[in-house]
């Protein structure tokens, strides 16, 4: 577009921005290129680039609100109408104790990260889930980027392979989204079954990057070559508009894309062992687990999985024992061994967290209400200190005590490993230039 | 650690050793241009050098949290902060009156200690020997000393003869303390558009190719922009062809583009025309016998005939309705509880508007009743509880209509979460002003005039704004609330509607009341002001928003007429005369100031008729130009001498889909039955479509202002239009138009045209239809070869963008 330019508080000519990529398009480089050289060039804005520990992230979105003080924080000690009725189990990390419910994650403690002094403010799902997936506190004025969307934007891709795939529009697409960073960095959805038996065939696919199952590459060579023929009346201004030349060269991502059999192949669950399908669980959520390993292997850089039932406002222990921390339980231990076994879980990030703990009184209905002053989320692998606890609530679950930490110090650490210094700022729609996590700082201890 | 500095520190002294500088006498300094500095002030010059220098960006030490422990003010709009992080902080140590090379400063700045930045400038250069002036003289600090009075800058419009030429700028300050000097070398300049004229860090400007932009120049925080013209080059003896005027639009726009020997184009074709116009007016493509009919009627004036009828047609008020509502913020998510209301009440937001725009309602007259809404309109507490009880009764049916009665759009101001005074102030200048803020909130806008304490004296006119029950009222609405909550089934509090109002508190601010904001630096009340307009008084019981509304509606008020005109210019052309549409200040300035001048005048001597405005854009020749450009046009992209193919909003995108494809799309239960996609509301949809809209740039309406709609192309809408199981169904539906298409046509060739007709709204040429016959003959059948055919138009560029 003309004069598509906003001065901006750095001085720094948006335009250039625009320049780069369309320009960069032109001469047959790919979005990922594109993207690197932006990326290049907000680092080099920036100063130096921290290290780079891990290429990608497995997001497991806890959705509710799960009640982590009957999970990764149990307080046994604490006065009944507190500590809940879940007795705490050692695990295969020295000194750390989770819930009896989770023997698996006990096996595989000694992987992971807890920490337990994360905490906000916002006891509301919508706001909360914002800040949780974004590493920044909500405000009215600017819709901050998921971090898959930072991801996708900061990170180098991989050919014919979207950066950022979900498996779910967390919240009705209000978070998970692209927020300031516009249209281009929403995650790529998807849609379909997983093969809910753990057995049948998944019938996955990401929205918007494979055809639909009825439409084959051999359909679309040919109304490709149809097209051709009729897409030519804007020949006369084709060397002058960017908006032409983006979109053609747009049109040869896109066919790149969609001949690209990458993520097609990925969503082939057949081609896993019958014993590694049963492992992550029979049911949606294990399957999409083992589907996100395999889009990590792809080449895709964020993935987010997501299970609801967490706002437990009313029996939560029943729903926790009898069906959330078993379901849980088997899937992501599944999936932190499994990506161990194979050797990715160096260069894979697992987060596991909802928006925020539950209330350590338990409520007369022998449910947790929303409670986000004190709450626990469990990292594994990438640059992580393993089987490690970070930080500690006091006696009775209510806040943290030791080491507190927001989800802004934990996005801006996970962003450190993948070699994203947090501090890089971007440029909102208006030009203004906004640092990735606003008050993040790297927590050194939860490093390894 | 310390050896390696001290081993610098013997550089550091050799070098300057070298260059003859160790001692400590004081000299003139010459400045590259040739400009001679008697005694260098720290404000003055040795600001503006950091400034030259880029120290004080945003990403350097302008930084809030500045760099490496050394903070200065962004841009230097604070030198007396400044003077004291060089002088008073480290112990000292950024200044050596003993030994003036040894100052840290100039270390890092030449790059002989460790400096993240690098070298900014080396020994022995003019930055060093100011620098080093300063010093010696004791780095004195006057503060105010460089207080700015005014800048300048010769030429204010470069007159540049064709592409290929120099020119230097020169810039002038007059200082408060009457001095003025030349100040050039420690200026910023930067460009806004570098394929028309590029600039130099000294000043020196040269033309690239024909076309106009602006020459950004900036002194310590103070701005002044430069035009450069840059005419095409022609041969000797050209002569500009006569192109005929309909009105002041053509006038203006042309005078220009002769001044830069740039030609427009010819008139559009017809169908070119209608399906333009269409488009943009209604919001979907013309109908083939809409086309059919229009081609053919033989009326010299059925352009301004179909002009009048598409500003009159529902679809249009719907459309406007749809911008205005981005412009609002209308953001289904940030609307009050119940949860459950939140769409409806977006919908409720949306038929306001749109019913206003119906009745073409003046442009004053609805912000007015967006601006100053209450929820009662002067109504007794009794009789709003009975409608509020009315309208939760229906709207538990469905979707309600009468709220479009209300005078006043209380929606606006009726949040779930709250809403503090400088967001208040954001949105309202961003709305109604068409002024980007928010810079302002932490320090003086960088390429505006607005301080801090602007920023906070506007957002101080919301203070009276109050929401949840007026004193008068709320014993009547405790009373309801109790009935209802004692009546509420479920547990959840946030699912019981409940009666509030927006009402005006009594509180006076700046007077002892404890809501206004304060001076940034004093911490005194600030008095409520318009944003660059007069002290707004507060009054119990006058509204201070009716006071910032009549400013704003006076003739010769700078933003309010402008920023409306600029972005229905937007609308119809793609580029706005200021743009981006909301982005009006010093730094941006229009691409043609005397069209926008005009376009306001007009519209406010018309007292703000919308219509009026529309029809005279639309039945300019401007607006009729062709999209296809000339040899002298090709490149322009900002003084409109050619139609600009531009893309379309998300949610026309989705009807002119359906138009094509003779679908109806199901937007779920977040829309009326039947809507088409710029009817409606909500700011989010639940069904499938709501991928379309995010992928095409559907705002989330957070803010209030054009900014968050993304019109940039994107990989993910091509990647939609080519494979998207959405779309595909509509291609391959057994109910959608191919199959009327086929059998009122039995003719291959017949149905072809129809096809074309009704997706890129012209006939197929010669070439088109030897390709699809070609095409024909391989396909299985008739019914494949057609499915083929209208998913390949669909995916022409000429159907995606409008033009």
């Amino acid at each position: 577009m003309a004069a598509n330019f906003a001065s901006d508080c750095e001085g720094f000519n948006r335009r250039n921005f625009l320049r780069i990529g369309a320009g960069a398009g032109l001469l047959g480089l790919s979005l990922p290129e594109i993207l690197k050289l932006e990326a290049q060039s907000a680092a080099k804005r920036n100063g130096v680039q921290s290290s780079k520990k891990a290429d990608s992230i497995i997001m497991v979105w806890l959705a509710g609100g799960p009640a982590t003080i009957d999970m990764w924080d149990l307080k046994p000690d604490a006065p009944e109408g507190i500590r809940g009725e879940f007795k705490p189990i050692n695990t295969s990390a020295a000194g750390i104790q989770i819930s009896e419910h989770l023997p698996k994650m006990a096996k595989v403690a000694d992987k992971t990260t807890i920490v337990r002094s994360i905490y906000h403010s916002i006891p509301s799902h919508g706001p909360a889930t914002v800040f949780m997936t974004t590493g920044n506190k909500p405000t009215p004025a600017l819709q901050y980027p998921s971090m898959g969307s930072l991801v996708s934007k900061l990170a180098k891709g991989e050919e014919g392979v979207p950066s950022y795939v979900s498996f779910s529009d967390i919240r009705g697409g209000t978070a998970g989204s692209s927020g300031y960073l516009g249209t281009a960095y929403n995650p790529f959805l998807v849609e379909g079954n997983a093969g809910g038996d753990g057995k049948g065939k998944a019938t996955l696919k990401v929205r918007g990057i494979q055809l639909p199952t009825d439409f084959t590459l051999e359909e679309l060579n040919n109304r490709d070559k149809l097209l051709a023929g009729f897409d030519s009346t804007f020949r006369e201004v084709d060397k002058k508009a960017d908006l032409i030349q983006g979109f053609d060269a747009f049109h040869q991502q896109a066919l790149d894309i969609l001949r690209s059999d990458k993520t097609r192949k990925a969503f082939d669950l057949t081609q896993e062992k019958p014993e590694t399908r049963a492992r992550y669980g029979a049911d949606n959520f294990g399957q999409s687990a083992l589907a996100a390993r395999r889009l990590v292997e792809s080449g895709v850089r964020f993935v987010t999985i997501s299970i609801g039932g967490w706002d437990t406002h009313s029996k939560t222990f029943e729903s926790h024992s009898k069906k959330l921390q078993p379901t849980l339980d088997n899937t992501l231990s599944a999936l932190i061994s499994d990506l161990s076994d194979r050797g990715m879980l160096d260069r894979t990030m697992v987060y596991c967290a909802g928006e925020f703990g539950r209330t350590p009184k338990v409520n007369k209905n022998v449910g947790r209400d929303h409670w986000a002053r004190s709450m626990a989320v469990v990292l594994a692998g990438g640059g992580f200190k393993r089987g490690y606890a970070h930080g500690t609530t006091d006696g009775q679950g209510m806040a943290a005590a030791t080491d507190p930490c927001l989800p802004d110090d934990v996005s801006s650490t996970i962003f450190a490993n993948l070699g994203i210094d947090p501090k890089t700022e971007l440029n909102s729609s208006t030009g203004r230039p906004i640092q990735l996590f606003r008050e993040g700082t790297v927590v050194d201890k939860l490093l390894a | 650690m310390k050896s390696c500095y001290q081993w610098k520190q013997v550089l550091a002294v050799c070098v300057v050793v070298l260059f003859g500088l160790h001692d400590t006498a004081r000299a003139e300094v010459q400045l590259p241009d040739g400009t001679v500095i008697k005694t260098v002030d720290f404000e003055k010059h040795i600001v503006g050098l950091f400034g030259r220098s880029g120290c004080n960006l945003g990403s350097c030490h302008g930084s809030f949290q500045g760099k490496n422990g050394f903070r200065l003010s962004l841009f230097g709009y604070e030198a007396e902060k400044d003077g004291v992080s060089v002088s008073r902080e480290m112990n000292g140590r950024r200044i050596d009156l003993n030994n003036p090379d040894n100052s840290l400063l100039l270390l890092k700045a030449m790059g002989l200690t460790e400096h993240a930045g690098g070298r900014k400038f080396s020994a022995g250069s003019w930055q060093h020997k100011l620098i080093k002036d300063w010093i010696v003289q004791g780095a004195p600090l006057t503060t105010g000393s460089g207080e700015i009075k005014s800048l300048d800058v010769t030429p204010k419009e470069i007159p540049f003869n064709k592409p290929g030429e120099k020119i230097n700028l020169k810039v002038m300050v007059s200082f408060a303390d009457g001095t003025s000097e030349n100040i050039t070398a420690l200026s910023e300049f930067r460009t806004l558009d570098d394929g028309v004229a590029e600039v130099s860090s000294s000043g020196l400007v040269t033309s690239n190719r024909a076309g106009d932009t602006s020459i950004i120049v900036a002194y310590r925080g103070t701005v002044f922009p430069v035009r450069a013209m840059v005419p095409l080059d022609v041969k000797p003896g050209y002569k500009y062809p006569s192109v005929p005027e309909v009105n002041y639009i053509d006038k203006l726009v042309f005078s220009k583009l002769k001044r830069l020997n740039i030609e427009p184009s010819g008139l559009s074709g017809d169908a070119e025309f209608l399906r333009r116009i269409t488009i943009d007016v209604i919001g979907t493509l013309p109908s083939p016998n809409d086309i059919r009919t229009f081609v053919a009627d033989k009326d010299t004036n059925k352009r301004t005939k179909k002009i009048d009828e598409l500003l009159k047609h529902p679809m249009h008020a719907a459309l406007w309705a749809t911008k205005l509502s981005d412009i609002t913020g209308n953001n289904t998510d940030a609307i009050e509880n119940p949860q459950n209301l939140r769409v409806k009440k977006s919908q409720m937001w949306h038929d306001w508007l749109r019913k206003r725009v119906a009745e073409n309602m003046t442009y004053d007259k609805i912000v007015e009743g967006v601006l100053c809404a209450t929820s009662r309109d002067g109504e007794s507490p009794e009789d709003y509880v009975v409608k509020v009880n009315k309208l939760d009764e229906e709207l538990t049916k469905g979707f309600v209509e009468s709220y479009s009665e209300k005078p006043t759009l209380d929606l606006f101001w009726r949040k779930q979460g709250a809403v503090t005074l400088d967001q208040w102030g954001e949105k309202t200048a961003a709305a109604f002003m068409g002024v980007r803020l928010e810079c302002a909130q932490c320090h003086k806008h960088p390429f505006d005039r607005w301080t801090q304490a602007d920023y906070r004296s506007y957002a101080n006119v919301f203070t009276q704004l109050a929401y949840g029950a007026s004193p008068e009222a709320k014993k009547v609405i405790d009373a309801e609330n109790a009935e209802r909550k004692k009546n509420a089934t479920g547990t959840n509090n946030n699912n019981i509607s409940v009666v509030k109002e927006v009402y005006l508190t009594s509180v006076v601010a700046g007077k002892g009341g404890a809501k206004g904001l304060t001076h940034p630096e004093t911490n005194l009340p600030l008095v409520p002001k318009a944003l660059g307009g007069p002290e707004i008084k507060m009054e119990a019981g006058v509204d201070a928003r009716r006071k910032l509304f009549e400013w704003l509606k006076t003739p010769d008020n700078p933003y309010f007429a402008r920023s409306f005109v600029n972005r229905v210019w937007g609308h119809y052309f793609g580029v706005g005369i200021v743009d981006p549409l909301d982005d009006f200040s010093i730094a941006n300035p229009p691409s043609n100031p005397a069209l926008l001048d005009a376009l306001a005048k007009d519209f406010i001597d018309s007292g703000f008729d919308i219509r009026k405005l529309e029809k005279t854009i639309l039945l300019s020749r401007v607006y009729n130009l062709t999209y296809v450009p000339n040899e002298t046009n090709q490149f322009d992209d900002n003084n409109f001498s050619h139609c600009f193919i531009r893309p379309m909003m998300a949610e026309v995108v989705v009807d002119v889909l359906c138009a094509a494809t003779g679908m109806v799309e199901n937007f779920g239960a977040e829309a009326p039955k039947n809507a088409r996609a710029i009817e409606v509301g909500a700011s989010r949809v639940n069904s499938s479509i709501s991928y379309a809209f995010r992928i095409f740039g559907r705002p989330p309406r957070t803010a209030a202002c054009d900014c968050e709609r993304s019109m940039e192309p994107a990989l993910p809408q091509k990647l939609y239009l080519m494979a998207d199981t959405n779309l595909q169904i509509k291609v391959e539906s057994q109910g959608n138009m191919i199959k009327k298409i086929l059998a009122e046509n039995s003719d291959d060739q017949k149905a072809l045209e129809e096809m074309f007709l009704s997706t890129l709204s012209r006939l197929p040429n010669d070439r088109e239809k030897k390709h699809f016959e070609e095409y024909r003959t391989k396909s299985a059948d008739r019914k494949t070869a057609f499915v083929d055919t209208l998913w390949a138009l669909l995916n022409t560029k000429e159907f995606i963008f409008n033009h």
